[in-house]
């Protein structure tokens, strides 16, 4: 089995002696200053503190000059006044500033900006948020987190052993990760339904086909179906076939993936997804060994392997009465459960690496080291998207890395937001109770998908004090 | 709940459609489909939706809907009262309105009703400019809906009265028409005699609105006959004339650009291209916020991004375009959305992104658009299906496709889908023959 898995040679982060970062700490911040139509207005008092700052400042006195001025040169902050609408110019700009050279950050400024502005700042990894009138100290402040980033450090990334399944390769060595390729040697060999469980992200694909070519259908085909993804009307259709004609749209016989998939194996992900009828029908193809197309009367024979997945709590569904249990004991003959990539150690380091490589070579980069700040910057990030998500990142890195190596400022802004040390606007720099319990509510909102009757039970509120406390904070 | 789900507990009947609306716009992602394996296939049908928080926020929609309603009501007794006063012009004004009124909130035909009510009053009037302007009114809205031989008609009729009235004005809109007619059915000789006389009678008036719209125009139509240096020109006076107002024509300085940003792309340079986009984005920006452009400029940004190989970017940028589109209640974007969509994971292979054509055509069903758009999904529709498997499927929706452009006069989308067409007919052959 040790051919499943992707290791690498080098164990430690060792090698070459760290590179400088190209910019150093000591160099002029290039900051672009948006805002006032006919002058700098409210940013007046930054042209007397520009050289004291250490400052080289331009200034664009709206919208479309400034989108000029980002495009033609690179850029260490942009400091943009909001209007009325200051969410809204909020999102705007953080979207003006995705891909822009040099990577700026945005400091929000706005006349007493609400609590609500400054978490939404946060979240979409604003610097900061200051009010008007600007504060020396409080850009000082600023501009030193963005100074700070310059003294990053590189670190190169070790080489990994790339034997494995290309695209689809298993990554890692971890505790949780042996676990789970010694389940995937036992029952690779069998014909046993498998049912693999896991978070989004966590690799149940990557693992079903790694069973498949292991097992005794490879010499068939693997064929995937998303269930989560395919409209409910269509789903049927798509895993059984349909007749010409059965409805409209039908527009000619089509044969379905349990067809398709013949003798090799069928990966159904998702499976949770499915309404309680095509649950049934999906039991009788398990069951009997045959399907019917949509429109169709007669029965057809599948000798299909069966490997179902879902990131969803088939226990709960079932008590919930929204999955059959009698389909949950034909799929989970065997069980693999995938860890979350926050349980994986420094799998985070080894996958980091074969991505890096991965996308390197796609974009035509040379990728061969990761900054020591980048690096704890990803270590520190809760990964809710697990694998998935670091792949995306690191994607969205390597097409704007120009020297080699993965710094801060080419990871999403979101992640850059989560560096520690970022100051608490109180004095103290301990928030208030007020403050705390903004953060808190915005958290729980974010995690409800913005649903107040959910997050009101989550905080144990009633719905109305959870609307009146929103309104207050400006969530 | 699913909103595919939701939507299909509700009838499809033109009073529910702010519901429809509201419904699509509360509309949320699931964080756990967002970034599980059904996430790079997302689509509205899938967002979930909180039945609570549609009762909760229903209350500004219907206010919304009562005003409107007030609000042609309110013109309709206007138009009595005037006419009652014999004073019809006022009343050919107040129905016009309401149309206005109609047309700003998408409602395309309704608005068409409106202004064919108004006209046939105002065709009974010695003074023609309420005919002029009911008329320009009408050409326009049949443009939006795709139906351009209507609307040549409109604007003919329109031009012919201006003339007589030498109302200038009226005479550059109704050529401009004239012109849009025949651009949008790629008749360029025709499309370029109807703006070089808009340009003519304009040059004659300086009326410097009206100038960079017709170089905007001359623009666009040198770039679809392939002249790019022209095409640049054009754009460029129509940017010099949009400037002299002194951000007094935003949106129209945001098209302008967006046409930029295409004529860049033409031209094979991404950098420039987007840095158009990006500048019209802001214009669009600085004024009353038009969400219906700002999804066009963002798609025409993630198409360039497709083309250059980009697919990342391209999809971040067209799901910010989704987002856009969703929570300013832009349906129509969302048709064009998920097309673009589904064609890029055609580029990348991807079967799987049948699901947003699917979705796209189910928006066209529900929404009951310009036929042309549900033509345009169906002939990239095809177009996927030809590289992801279904050659029966591709051919029927080329079909489909070329059966709508044939309908609405559109010879060269007819001549680009049977093209297709008979690749898809060469494959199938080669296919044949193979076996």
């Amino acid at each position: 089995m040790s051919r499943l898995v992707t290791r690498p040679t080098q164990q430690s982060i060792t090698g070459p002696p760290p590179r400088p970062a190209a910019r150093t700490a000591t160099d002029a911040v290039r900051v672009l200053a948006v805002g006032g139509e006919s002058g700098p207005g409210p940013l007046q008092s930054l042209r007397q503190w520009a050289i004291d700052l250490g400052v080289e400042l331009e200034w664009a006195a709206d919208l479309p000059r400034a989108t000029r001025l980002l495009a033609g040169g690179r850029w260490d902050l942009v400091l943009a006044v909001l209007g009325d609408r200051s969410d809204e110019d909020l999102g705007w700009w953080v979207d003006a500033l995705r891909g822009a050279p040099g990577a700026p950050r945005l400091i929000a400024l706005a006349d007493r900006p609400s609590m609500g502005l400054a978490l939404r700042a946060e979240k979409l990894g604003v610097l900061d948020v200051l009010a008007l009138p600007l504060k020396r100290e409080a850009l000082a402040s600023a501009l030193a987190r963005v100074r700070s980033a310059t003294t990053e450090v590189a670190l190169p990334l070790p080489p990994i052993d790339t034997e494995g399944q290309g695209h689809y390769a298993l990554v890692g060595q971890s505790p949780a990760m042996l676990e789970v390729y010694k389940l995937m040697a036992r029952v690779a060999h069998s014909t046993a339904t498998v049912l693999i469980l896991g978070e989004s992200g966590t690799g149940k694909e990557v693992v079903a086909r790694t069973i498949h070519q292991h097992g005794p259908a490879t010499a068939g085909p693997f064929v995937a179906v998303n269930c989560a993804a395919i409209p409910e009307n269509l789903l049927e259709s798509e895993l059984f076939g349909h007749e010409k004609g059965a409805f409209t749209g039908a527009v000619a016989r089509k044969i379905g993936r349990f067809e398709q998939a013949g003798s090799g194996t069928l990966f159904l992900d998702e499976i949770a997804d499915m309404s309680l009828a095509l649950q049934a029908k999906i039991l009788r193809a398990v069951q009997e060994r045959e399907i019917e197309r949509v429109g169709g009367g007669e029965s057809i024979p599948v000798t299909v392997r069966l490997i179902a997945a879902t990131n969803r709590d088939l226990q709960d569904a079932i008590a919930q009465g929204r999955f059959r249990e009698d389909l949950y004991y034909r799929l989970a003959v065997v069980t693999i459960q995938l860890p979350r990539l926050v349980d994986r150690g420094d799998d985070l380091l080894l996958l980091l690496a074969h991505f890096a490589r991965q996308f390197a070579e796609r974009y035509a980069k040379r990728i061969d080291g990761v900054s020591d700040r980048a690096l704890e910057l990803l270590r520190n990030h809760q990964w809710v998207g697990n694998v998935r998500e670091l792949r995306n990142v690191i994607e969205r890195a390597a097409i704007v890395v120009s020297d080699g190596t993965l710094r801060s400022e080419h990871l999403p802004d979101e992640l850059r937001a989560e560096e520690p040390g970022v100051p608490e606007r109180t004095t103290s720099g301990l928030p208030t109770l007020a403050e705390a319990e903004a953060r808190h509510i915005a958290r729980v909102l974010t995690h409800t998908g913005g649903q107040i009757g959910a997050a009101a039970d989550i905080l144990g509120i009633h719905r109305n004090t959870l609307t009146r406390k929103m309104k207050e904070y400006g969530l | 709940m699913r909103v595919e789900q939701a939507l299909r507990l509700l009838p499809n009947l033109e009073a529910l459609m702010p519901l429809r609306g509201l419904l699509l716009s509360s509309a949320r992602p699931d964080e756990r489909v967002q970034w599980g394996s059904g996430g790079p296939y997302l689509t509205v049908g899938k967002r979930d939706v909180e039945p609570g928080e549609l009762a909760r926020t229903m209350a500004p929609v219907l206010a919304f809907v009562a005003q409107h309603i007030g609000a042609l009501y309110g013109a309709y007794v206007e138009a009595l009262e005037r006419q009652e006063r014999n004073d019809a012009p006022g009343a050919v004004t107040a129905l016009v309105g309401a149309g206005r009124l109609e047309e700003h909130v998408g409602r395309l035909s309704q608005a068409q009703a409106w202004y064919e009510v108004a006209l046939a009053l105002a065709e009974t009037l010695q003074d023609r400019r309420p005919e002029v302007e009911t008329l320009l009114a009408i050409g326009h809205v049949c443009l939006a809906l795709g139906n351009y031989s209507e609307g040549a008609r409109h604007y003919q009729r329109a031009l012919v009265l201006s003339e007589a009235e030498f109302n200038q004005a009226g005479a550059v809109d109704a050529s401009v028409g004239l012109g849009t007619a025949a651009f949008e059915r790629a008749e360029w000789p025709g499309a370029r005699a109807w703006y070089s006389r808009a340009l003519r009678l304009t040059e004659a008036g300086n009326d410097g609105r009206r100038l960079g719209l017709v170089e905007h125009r001359l623009g666009l139509l040198d770039r679809g006959q392939g002249d790019l240096a022209a095409a640049g020109d054009h754009l460029r006076r129509a940017r010099e004339y949009f400037e002299k107002l002194n951000g007094g024509a935003a949106l129209d300085m945001a098209r302008v650009l967006d046409a930029q940003g295409e004529l860049d792309a033409a031209l094979g340079r991404p950098g420039p291209a987007a840095a158009a986009f990006r500048e019209a984005l802001a214009w669009v920006r600085r004024d009353e916020h038009d969400p219906g452009l700002d999804v066009a400029i963002r798609l025409h940004l993630a198409e360039l991004l497709l083309e250059t190989g980009r697919w990342l970017e391209a999809e971040e940028e067209m799901r910010r375009a989704e987002q856009l589109a969703i929570t300013s209640n832009e349906p129509r974007g969302l048709v064009r959305i998920y097309t673009v969509l589904g064609t890029l994971r055609g580029r990348q292979g991807d079967e799987t992104g049948f699901v947003f054509f699917e979705q796209a055509i189910a928006l066209c069903r529900a929404l009951e658009g310009p036929l042309v758009e549900d033509a345009r999904v169906y002939h990239a529709y095809g177009l996927f299906r030809q590289v992801c498997g279904g050659p029966d499927e591709a051919r029927a929706y080329l079909e489909r496709a070329r059966g709508i452009f044939r309908s609405l006069g559109m010879d060269a989308d007819v001549e680009r889908v049977e093209a297709a067409l008979r690749n898809s007919h060469g494959v199938n052959t080669a296919a044949g023959g193979a076996g």
